[in-house]
């Protein structure tokens, strides 16, 4: 019990919303506007989307936002940002090794999507 | 294709690689005419960036000629010869807006390295590990370029590569450190280390008009080369640096201390073998003698501007002297994409010539050899650079 309640206060809880800011204005996405991406994360995660303070355009939060959905969230931003997601699979690249080869799923994975 | 790639820690080999291409719509090709070995690469070589994998191509900083351009480019035409910033920016996220290109919001697709590590993510970069977009590097025949017309820009035509080449990096990387440090008439400068950035943070000052720049290193022909640019050399293996200083600044201390060396600083004495081996064991990531002593040696109310690439932790950080000494501490990685057309104008008029740095022309099938040289400071090697049409 009291173990438990030490472990509780050592760590406190984390916001399970994952935000961005996206140069664009918060009317850009809502209503016929929105996005097609921004719709179809929304129908499976809770979404807010808010006015940035200072003109910053405005902040995206999902809720429970998992690695995939994480880096959805990146490619939406910048989709709205710049037109296009960067794409940088299929560049020159020398002999890979057998580790690299195996390894690299869940190497790629880790710097995509990051360990949270 | 051939190209020069990372293949262990202090392993680099020259391979067979795919051509790229084109991947997005407002990307360019750009055929490689010179690119630079650079001493952040060092840190790749030596295995401190963990986010390296075997056949990683390397090269940062380069020039060439654009080949083919994607449906979306606007400014930039097959053709033009052009200098392509060394980070990678979006030009439209709020921090490309801002002039803060380094910290691009869109153009590390892999930023959960640095996200853990730093609690956010900055900027791509050309061949310089995943944790910084895993972009294939310039030491090639071809590289392809992203957000062309951002990021690549046309290089007057009485410019010559060997100038051209380090307005990629080390010479808007030396302008910012001293822009940083808002250096101005009447300041007194301390430049850390002398390799390519060193030398142009001295010019970079001393074209500011700064009245004196003092710069530091232990390699003769880097403090003869810092010396011919205007610099005072002060060689640290036979001066005690912090002494010196006070006494050519009638005890001041440098208005701004520039720092360009980075998170494997060689040095003297017992902070320096105490610094080689905690990061030897890694209960640091970073050897701080430099930054230690730029903080140590600065003005109060002075700018320390770091231009040193530094990874994670340092140890035994001076904040005491930071603090009480009221000094303004700034940094990051370079935001060429504000000075590159300032410095190829001023290059194009003869006010900049980086072209001493280039010691060692080479070919793309030497680039082990170069490397070697470079590490090690061989035959007065201060860059050797790849011209992969040179046999």
């Amino acid at each position: 019990m009291l173990a438990a309640r030490v472990m509780r206060s050592a760590r406190p809880a984390r916001t399970t919303w994952f935000a961005v800011t996206v140069e664009a204005d918060p009317s850009e996405l809502s209503g016929p506007s929105r996005p097609d991406a921004l719709a179809r994360l929304a129908e499976r995660h809770e979404v807010r989307v808010t006015r940035a303070p200072g003109g910053r355009g405005s902040e995206i939060a999902v809720r429970a936002a998992d690695g995939r959905t994480r880096e959805e969230v990146r490619a939406l931003k910048q989709l709205l940002e710049t037109g296009e997601v960067l794409v940088v699979e299929g560049q020159p690249e020398g002999h890979r090794t057998v580790l690299g080869r195996v390894a690299r799923p869940a190497f790629r994975q880790l710097t995509r999507r990051g360990a949270r | 294709m051939r190209a020069l790639c990372w293949t262990g820690v202090n392993e680099v080999s020259v391979e067979d690689v795919p051509e790229p291409r084109l991947l997005n719509r407002q990307d360019a090709l750009v055929k490689v005419t010179a690119s630079s070995v650079c001493g952040s690469d060092l840190h790749l070589l030596d295995g401190y960036v963990p986010a390296m994998l075997a056949g990683d191509v390397l090269g940062h900083e380069f020039v060439g000629e654009v080949v083919e351009v994607g449906p979306d480019v606007r400014e930039r035409r097959p053709g033009e010869r052009v200098t392509v910033c060394s980070i990678i920016g979006c030009g439209r996220c709020h921090y490309c807006r801002e002039g803060l290109w380094s910290l691009c919001d869109n153009t590390n697709p892999n930023p959960g390295f640095q996200e853990k590590l730093n609690g956010h993510a900055s900027a791509g970069i050309f061949g310089y590990s995943h944790a910084m977009g895993g972009f294939a590097g310039s030491h090639a025949e071809y590289v392809r370029v992203p957000y062309a017309d951002v990021n690549a820009f046309p290089v007057p035509e009485n410019v010559p590569d060997a100038s051209a080449v380090f307005a990629s990096d080390a010479v808007p990387t030396g302008w910012m450190g001293a822009d940083l440090g808002q250096v101005g008439p009447g300041d007194v400068v301390a430049v850390w280390g002398c390799g390519g950035v060193g030398q142009m943070a001295a010019l970079a000052s001393l074209r500011m008009g700064a009245d004196r720049v003092i710069a530091i290193d232990r390699f003769p022909e880097r403090l003869d080369m810092a010396a011919a640019l205007g610099a005072d050399p002060l060689d640290y293996e036979h001066t005690d640096v912090l002494d010196a200083l006070k006494e050519l600044t009638g005890g001041r201390g440098p208005d701004v201390c520039i720092e360009a060396v980075g998170m494997e600083c060689h040095g003297t004495g017992a902070q320096y073998a105490y610094d080689r081996a905690k990061q030897a064991v890694r209960l640091q990531t970073d050897r701080g003698l430099s930054l230690r002593q730029a903080i140590q040696a600065c003005r109060k109310g002075g700018t320390v501007s770091v231009l040193g690439v530094y990874l994670g932790l340092v140890d035994k950080f001076p904040m005491g002297a930071l603090m009480n000494k009221g000094l303004t501490l700034r940094s990051g990685q370079q935001h060429g994409q504000r000075y590159i057309p300032i410095i190829l104008d001023r290059m194009s008029k003869g006010e900049i010539d980086a072209s001493p740095l280039l010691t060692h022309p080479m070919s793309l099938e030497d680039g082990p050899k170069g490397y070697e040289l470079f590490k090690e400071k061989l035959d007065g090697c201060v860059r050797a650079v790849f011209q992969p049409s040179r046999s």
